[in-house]
């Protein structure tokens, strides 16, 4: 193994993966570098651990005394979670690179060894999340020196990094194995291939941002902790064990477990290394979608044109086909369920304790606006670099703001529905509040699809490459205070209405129906003078 | 009969100034070969013919439409085909040349003639059906080519447009557009294959640094450059002064 050959992939694969997410001139030439990584670290571990440090050794006997039966247990989960995160981050880089960035071409006609690869790759991504192990490992150092653990506290940091590593090794695997099971299963099943990534992809993104809950997490540590004993014989959890060791003070335990450890890490590497000479599909693969004979496009949508129906039926495409896409997919699961988990403990209340109609209105209009606003807003910077087939075809801007917004429309009006009823289903409510809650929910879908459309033509990001985000942070921030403002805007006069009168007021309702209608309108004639601008004004 | 004019258009994009008052026109029954070394300006005023790009000053007119006043109603005419186009990835070839044409407001049938036409001419039937991001470079540019004559333009502007196609495709394309100048469909071709230009353009403008350098038929360019007899690419280095390569090519190989 040429060793210089890996440290200067890693190096390479790390400027690529931190210069990959970077927009601002500023931030590339401040943190373009992976040198800047290291003195992070040192900040983490070191700022962190020296603040608790301080802070426990200036507070009383009594905070050390609770601290002092956990701190083992926290030591033992460090090593666990690092391999979870880096496996986690390491999947979630993969799954927002956009399909044009997916070919490692550079590296299959380098003289470079699939163990080169794969120990280049390895270090780069230990290295750049080496971040995550310096903040575990530095907020649980001031506790460990207070009580007199830094020992157990060396053991943890050495099992998280050979955790860090296995960790790294694992994604490689997963890198290898997929690339290789996608390209032979998209090659045999085609369109339903897709669809079924898609549906994977989304599920696993809930699933990572439903882990990410509090609630979950603190779960999840817990039976860790409480499992890691009996499974002993399950690898992943003998760096844990180590260190369980190490703080038992019984050496033997620590040697074994450490050992063991190391073994099982080299031999993930070694696995990834066979796993990448085996496997690796280098080249993109062919899909095919259909055996069928063409026959021209019969998808017409009533009430517009032709183009419009077609610009609409490709963005749909792109939503279910671009696997960085699913992200958006995954919004409304994520809201729903996120609003579905805080609902129930809610709804087993007693009527006379119901939420009121304005904390249900919030509820259901803010999640409505983020995920309509969110779709519609990057509906302009996601045509990408292929946006010049827009602007070369006889389009004109009324006919990319209609389809762009009934694109957002048609996917923000069922969610609006589909929320409401599982509203209507958890809580415990007067059925009156849903019957007008549907009416503004509609014109919230109307009101963000439009202005979102405005902040997509106005701060538009074409560039293609890790989590593109296709609309400028400035325009995201913007477009989304904008959305949520327009939709509490619209639900005041009816909110009003309960809040005063116990009732719904008709006057009161159509000024809510007046004052969403008139947004959509104002917010329509805005972005259609920004498309018309944004044509004038091509960024090619 | 005038198809095309450019009348001292000028374009800059920040500080750099990529066309500086470039005029040419283009005949009906012609074809005409835009040259000039990489950065010269050539991509920047197809693109401003075509309206994707809007310039500073100065104006075009193809067949009669002021781009200016009326970029929808020349996008309608135009025929083009940008260098290294850039497709939508997650489509087929055939769900692609679906959308283009519908864009364009062809009918279901016309659809169906002309896309099945094309992908027989330039070998693409039978990989239509796959998602274009599977496709070589070549597959690629022959999708656009198809693209851009799937409406019957009025006019061709071509940026490179035989980057990375194969022998027999390269001399479908070429045989087309000589077919359609025939038939009164000109065409603006700009290509670093000199030999390419000396063969099928019957008039050659020379772009260096944002301006028209010289312009003339291959003959007329000859002789503006005292090489007579020699080949288009002597001419084409003298003309921009870049043909002393020797002490380069000896740096290269020492």
């Amino acid at each position: 193994m040429n060793l210089r050959a890996v440290y200067s992939l890693a190096v390479v694969l790390t400027r690529s993966q931190i210069r990959g997410t970077q927009r601002s001139k500023f931030l590339a030439r401040v943190f373009g570098e992976p040198r800047i990584i290291l003195p992070v670290d040192i900040a983490l571990l070191f700022g962190l651990g020296g603040l608790g440090y301080v802070l426990l050794s200036t507070s009383g006997q009594g905070l050390l005394d609770l601290l002092r039966p956990i701190e083992p247990e926290l030591l033992a989960g460090i090593p666990s979670a690092i391999m979870f995160m880096a496996i986690l981050f390491g999947v979630l880089y993969e799954i927002s690179q956009p399909i044009q960035s997916m070919n490692t071409d550079l590296v299959n006609w380098l003289p470079l060894t699939p163990m080169e690869y794969v120990g280049g790759s390895t270090i780069s991504e230990s290295y750049i999340y080496s971040f995550v192990l310096c903040l575990f490992l530095g907020v649980v150092l001031g506790p460990a020196l207070a009580l007199g653990m830094a020992g157990v506290w060396i053991a943890a940091a050495f099992m998280a990094v050979v955790a860090l590593f296995a960790g790294a090794s694992v994604v490689e695997i997963l890198d290898a194995t997929t690339n290789r099971i996608s390209s032979s299963f998209y090659k045999k099943s085609g369109r339903s291939g897709i669809v079924f990534r898609l549906i994977a992809t989304v599920v696993l993104l809930v699933f990572i941002q439903l882990l990410f809950s509090g609630y979950i997490v603190g779960y999840l540590l817990q039976s860790v902790m409480q499992a890691a004993v009996s499974a002993w014989f399950i690898p992943v959890v003998w760096p844990t064990l180590a260190v369980l060791g190490a703080a038992q003070a019984n050496p033997v335990s620590f040697i074994l477990f450490s050992s063991v450890s190391v073994v099982f890490a080299v031999a993930l590497f070694g696995l990834a290394a066979r796993f990448r000479a085996r496997f690796w599909v280098p080249v993109p693969v062919s899909i095919k979608l259909s055996t069928r004979a063409y026959q021209p496009g019969q998808f017409h949508l009533p009430l517009i044109g032709a183009a419009e129906s077609a610009m609409i039926q490709k963005d749909f495409r792109s939503l279910i086909r671009r696997r960085e896409m699913a992200r958006f997919l995954a919004i409304p699961f994520v809201l729903a369920i996120s609003m579905g988990i805080s609902l129930v403990p809610l709804g087993t209340q007693q009527t006379a304790e119901a939420p009121s109609f304005v904390f249900i209105a919030i509820l259901f209009l803010l999640p409505v606006a983020i995920f309509v606003g969110a779709l519609s807003m990057t509906s302009i910077g996601q045509e990408g670099y292929a946006v010049w087939n827009l602007y070369a075809a006889p389009i004109k801007p009324s006919q990319l703001l209609r389809a762009k917004v009934l694109f957002a429309a048609i996917l923000g009006i069922p969610f609006t529905v589909a929320l409401l009823s599982i509203f209507a289903l958890l809580l415990n409510t007067v059925g009156t509040y849903y019957g007008i809650l549907l009416p503004v929910g509609v014109l919230v879908v109307l009101e963000a699809s439009a202005l979102g459309v405005y902040f997509a033509a106005r701060f538009p990001d074409f560039r293609e490459m890790v989590r593109s985000r296709y609309v400028s942070v400035w325009g995201s921030l913007l477009g989304i205070g904008t959305a949520l403002g327009v939709s509490l805007l619209t639900v005041t006069p009816v909110a009003l209405s309960i809040s005063l009168y116990g009732a719904i007021i008709p006057q009161l309702a159509i000024v809510s129906f007046g004052i969403g209608l008139g947004v959509f309108i104002v917010a329509l004639k805005l972005a259609n003078h920004q498309i018309q601008s944004l044509f004038q004004n091509i960024q090619t | 009969m005038e198809a095309l004019r450019v009348d001292n258009v000028v374009k800059s994009f920040g500080g750099l100034m990529a066309v500086k008052g470039v005029s040419f026109s283009v005949e009906r029954n012609q074809i005409l070969g835009l040259l000039g070394p990489n950065g010269s300006g050539k991509s920047t005023i197809m693109k401003t013919i075509v309206g994707i790009v809007k310039p500073d000053g100065g104006s075009i007119t193809v067949q009669g439409v002021n781009v200016a006043a009326d970029p929808i109603g020349v996008k309608r005419i135009v025929g083009f085909v940008p260098e290294s186009p850039r497709l939508y990835e997650f489509l087929s070839g055939i769900e692609y040349l679906d959308f283009v044409a519908t864009v364009h407001g062809l009918s279901p049938d016309t659809k169906r003639e002309r896309i099945t036409e094309f992908l027989k001419a330039l070998d693409l039937e039978g990989r239509e059906n796959e998602l274009i991001h599977g496709y070589s470079q070549g597959m690629k540019q022959k999708l656009a080519i198809i693209a851009g004559l799937l409406h019957r333009p009025q006019i061709l502007i071509l940026d490179e447009p035989l980057n990375a196609l194969d022998p027999r495709s390269a001399r479908i394309v070429k045989d087309l557009i000589h077919r359609l100048r025939d038939d009164g469909v000109p065409t603006v071709f700009s290509t670093h294959v000199l030999e390419i230009a000396d063969a099928i353009c019957d008039r050659i403008v020379i772009m260096y640094d944002g301006r028209v350098l010289a312009e003339g038929s291959a003959g007329e360019l000859r002789s503006k450059a005292g090489t007579t007899g020699s080949s288009l690419e002597e001419v084409f280095l003298k003309l921009t002064g870049t043909s002393d390569t020797r002490e380069i090519v000896e740096a290269l190989t020492r």
